[in-house]
């Protein structure tokens, strides 16, 4: 065994059955408690007229230490003779799942805890299937509290009995079942007199024979693109090995874009090595130059992930806010994002039970199974096959409402129908052209859509960035919805279906610059929220949604080309604001507020902006 | 290098990258401390030998004159983009603190300052776990409203290397590299690595500093360990707690979390 990895321990269970005493009797028992450490608690729990009580080494906020109970998970660092271990203490409490998930997530040695004299509770059977998603194939269980059923034999097989029959339908096993009282000590550090029909080790002996499996065997590289670095010529591609290993003589493969390529050179500082590991980060630089991005998965050629656009998911949902059918949450899978949407619940499971709820509603700390559907193509692994590209988070605007694991059995890879496509219509040297251009620009192609009532200042935003970028020699083009207006859009009228057509053919326009390697600045009012959204889809990774914001009044007051005065007598039908409706954005990568900002200060924020977003650093 | 350090380094490294691709604007603290130039080492391995954002130092005027000379060397010698940041007087904190609390608390007013007038909208801080019982608490990243407050009692999940960088332009994130090393671990890495570091953590006549602070607020601990070596070898025996030496730890029960919910590191 390897005694050098100091291996993360996480103890679980339902609120109030002595997680946090159980860590404080250990640690104290390994004789890791420093004097200056006891005396303060001993003041402590004397303040609080209570009994010496472990829990509070753990328990630091005052709340914590007054209400006794933990609220957010802590780490403790601790060692036995055999290794170093960092503990982890998760709160039991139910309102505090997302804390207990954030401990649990990161532990490779689990802990369930449970008090004997009260049984197996709510929580326990909770916690106990949060570990199977979290990826626990087995679980060392504690009998806590064994001195208040006077250390009682029947009572203690009773409970384990029924407890291993919950986790076995979890098809998480149990390593060892151990009677225990944090308070007493027994069966910590040394085997108690008391529970002399107990023949199996102290916590001690079982957690240092306890031996750590990745059970990820499959030896596949997947490689997620983590960042685009340029340092001197070399083009560097950073990320960390999820899974497998790479080498400096590797060919790979980079899914989406289903390219294959030789690697040419492994970079570290201050020197570099021939193989890199899993768990380790490297750069890559590659034999020719290819267009890659970050969340882009590189693989072997022969184990690539699947690429999906629908797939299941084992979800656990910690938001306050209910699940939402068909609206757009963000996918947030090793480095990448993209924007994803529920279609359907399949269930919502009671896991004190294990039965499906009767409801299809999904609220806070419900773990249900659900079908997902996403308009890119999304690299992933099942999570069966690998854990760390096959389980994902969710995001609404600035909250992460979940946490899952994917399901690919139910639908269809992708890889196949992508390479049909790209083989039939998609000329090679197109690609070949793009990427080309911007490696010598040191810039990526993008796609920057301001999107804003009409006086809200896209114009002028537009023309201020097109200039100061131009000075540094990027690659810039503005493209202004009123200019096409006059030229390739001069059929079209302004009713809500013309409305849609000019802003596909805007949209298609930009395309063909960013494929030329262009920065291209789109200012259109785009009012439709359905309509910005067919725009993004066209090349959703290099696009991003700008709102130069400024409310109708104060564009009103503007009114630099006299069009609303024209709105408002009649002159001018569907004017957007006045007699056609403006949409919000739901979630702009950049909002530039136009009435608290000057203009000068907007142009920089949305230079800054693309400068950051599209540089190779 | 061992797998335990190696598996740190990485997940350093990881940070690093991460916060960089994520956030708009950021900047590392610069304490001159051990942990400090740990992480400026990582921070070098992430991006490959040249930091891509500022360094800043803010300032009390009242460090050890070793650590102001090791700033000047080492500004130079590994090309900082360094920022110095000054502190408001005493007179100018919350009087209610106890007074070696309310003499770090210049720090943390110092910092706001900086973030009030370089618009960082993230702060990598090189804080570790095991420091202190609410710093056990941390997340990774860790979201501050615009006075700095943490709100500990609602903090965001993070889990499988995922963490929410969406938030209101009011608030930046704090990022904690080092949340997950030791002490010892620290030492040990110095010693792997070969990280220059100030030599008052070197013992004199007895004693030495554990930790770095304000002159006149950290004291030293007894201690013969005159290298890194040694340093190794006391903090595996060792009893005595990292900060013993910094005065305001132990002023109050709950003075650091007070400290903490109001900005501090």
């Amino acid at each position: 065994m390897d005694y050098s990895y100091s291996p993360k321990v996480v103890t679980v269970g339902h609120v109030d059955h002595g997680k946090s005493s159980f860590i404080g009797r250990l640690m104290y028992e390994l004789g890791q408690v420093t004097e200056e450490k006891f005396q303060e608690l001993k003041s402590v729990s004397a303040k609080r007229g209570v009994e010496f009580e472990f829990a509070f080494l753990l328990d630091a906020l005052q709340d914590e230490r007054n209400q006794g109970i933990t609220i957010d998970t802590t780490q403790i660092f601790f060692k036995t003779e055999r290794r170093n271990y960092i503990f982890i203490d998760a709160p039991g409490h139910k309102e505090f799942i997302k804390n207990m998930i954030t401990g649990a997530s990161s532990a490779d040695i689990a802990f369930l805890i449970v008090d004997v004299a009260e049984g197996v509770k709510e929580q326990t059977k909770k916690h106990a299937y949060l570990l199977k998603i979290l990826g626990f194939e087995r679980v060392i269980v504690l009998y806590n509290k064994i001195d208040k059923i006077k250390y009682c034999q029947e009572k203690f097989t009773k409970i384990n009995k029924e407890l291993t029959a919950y986790l076995s339908k979890l098809e998480v096993e149990v390593h060892s079942s151990i009677p225990i009282s944090a308070k007493n000590g027994d069966n910590i550090s040394k085997n108690s007199e008391k529970t002399d029909w107990y023949l199996g080790g102290t916590v001690i002996d079982v957690l240092d024979g306890f031996s750590i499996k990745n059970n990820d065997h499959k030896n596949e590289l997947r490689f997620p693109v983590q960042d685009i670095y340029k340092v001197g010529d070399k083009r560097i591609i950073v990320g960390r090995v999820e899974s497998g290993k790479i080498t400096n003589e590797d060919t790979l493969l980079f899914l989406p874009t289903n390219q294959i390529v030789k690697v040419k050179s492994l970079e570290s500082w201050p020197k570099s090595k021939k193989e890199y590991n899993q768990g380790e980060c490297v750069g890559i630089t590659l034999d020719e130059q290819i267009f890659v991005d970050v969340g882009n998965i590189a693989s072997r050629p022969g184990t690539p992930p699947k690429l999906m656009n629908r797939f299941e998911a084992n979800v656990f949902w910690l938001s306050q806010s209910k699940l939402k059918l068909n609206k757009k949450y963000d996918l947030k899978i090793n480095t990448g994002q993209y924007h994803v949407s529920i279609n359907e619940i399949k269930k919502i499971i009671d896991t004190n039970n294990l039965q499906p709820k009767k409801n299809f509603n999904v609220t806070k700390n419900d773990i249900c199974e659900l079908v997902f559907h996403s308009s890119q193509l999304i690299p992933m692994d099942d999570y069966s096959h690998i854990k760390s590209t096959g389980r994902f988070c969710l995001l609404d605007e600035n909250e992460i409402v979940a946490g899952g694991i994917l399901n690919l059995k139910n639908f269809p890879d992708q890889k196949e129908v992508l390479s049909e496509t790209k083989k039939n219509i998609l000329p090679e040297e197109f690609y070949v052209s793009e990427i080309d251009r911007s490696v010598m620009l040191k810039h990526r192609p993008g796609i920057i859509w301001l999107t804003g009532l009409s006086g809200s200042g896209k114009s002028t935003i537009a023309k201020g960035v097109e200039k100061k970028l131009f000075s540094e020699h990027f690659n810039v083009f503005s493209l202004d919805g009123d200019n096409i207006r006059l030229g390739l859009n001069k059929d079209l009228s302004f009713s809500p279906e013309d409305r849609t057509e000019n802003i596909r053919r805007t949209a298609e326009v930009a395309k063909l610059f960013s494929e030329a390697g262009f920065i291209v600045i789109v200012s259109l009012i785009s009012p439709y929220r359905s309509e910005r959204r067919k725009a993004r889809d066209i090349r959703p990774e290099i696009f991003k949604l700008i709102y130069t914001k400024a409310s109708l009044d104060i564009c009103t007051k503007r009114d630099v080309k006299g069009l609303y005065a024209k709105a408002k007598s009649g002159e001018i039908k569907s004017f957007t604001g006045i007699s056609s409706p403006y949409e919000e954005p739901e979630k702009p990568e950049l909002i530039i507020d136009t009435e608290k900002e000057n203009v000068n200060e907007s142009i920089e924020k949305l230079y800054n902006f693309i400068k950051k977003e599209f540089s190779f650093s | 290098m061992d797998n335990h350090l190696r598996k740190l380094e990485n997940e350093s490294i990881y940070i690093f990258r991460q916060s960089f691709r994520s956030i708009k604007n950021i900047a590392m603290l610069w304490s001159l401390g051990k942990d400090s130039n740990v992480m400026m080492w990582l921070a070098f391995k992430a991006f490959l030998g040249k930091l891509p954002f500022p360094v800043v130092h803010v300032d009390t005027k009242k460090k050890f004159k070793e650590m102001y000379e090791f700033r000047d060397i080492y500004e130079k010698k590994w090309d900082l983009n360094l920022i110095k940041g000054k502190c408001p007087p005493i007179n100018k904190i919350d009087p209610s603190l106890p007074p070696a609390a309310r003499s770090a608390a210049r720090k943390t007013e110092g910092l706001k300052n900086i973030l009030d007038q370089y618009k960082f909208k993230g702060i990598i801080a090189g804080i570790r776990r095991d420091e202190q019982g609410t710093r056990a608490k941390e997340r990774i990243f860790s979201p501050r409203d615009e006075s700095g407050k943490w709100d500990v009692k609602n903090q965001p999940p993070e889990f499988w290397d995922q963490s929410n960088f969406n938030y209101p332009d009011t608030v930046h994130i704090r990022i904690h590299p080092l949340l997950g090393w030791t002490e010892i671990d620290i030492w040990k890495y110095i010693k792997e690595q070969k990280i220059p570091i100030v030599d008052l953590y070197f013992s004199k006549n007895g004693k030495r500093y554990r930790s770095l602070g304000d002159e006149d607020i950290t004291f030293p601990v007894d201690s013969n360990a005159s290298n890194v070596d040694e340093i190794i070898e006391e903090l595996k025996i060792t009893k005595i707690s990292e900060r013993s030496g910094r005065a305001m730890d132990h002023e109050q029960e709950d003075v650091f979390e007070k400290l903490r919910t109001k900005g501090y590191m």
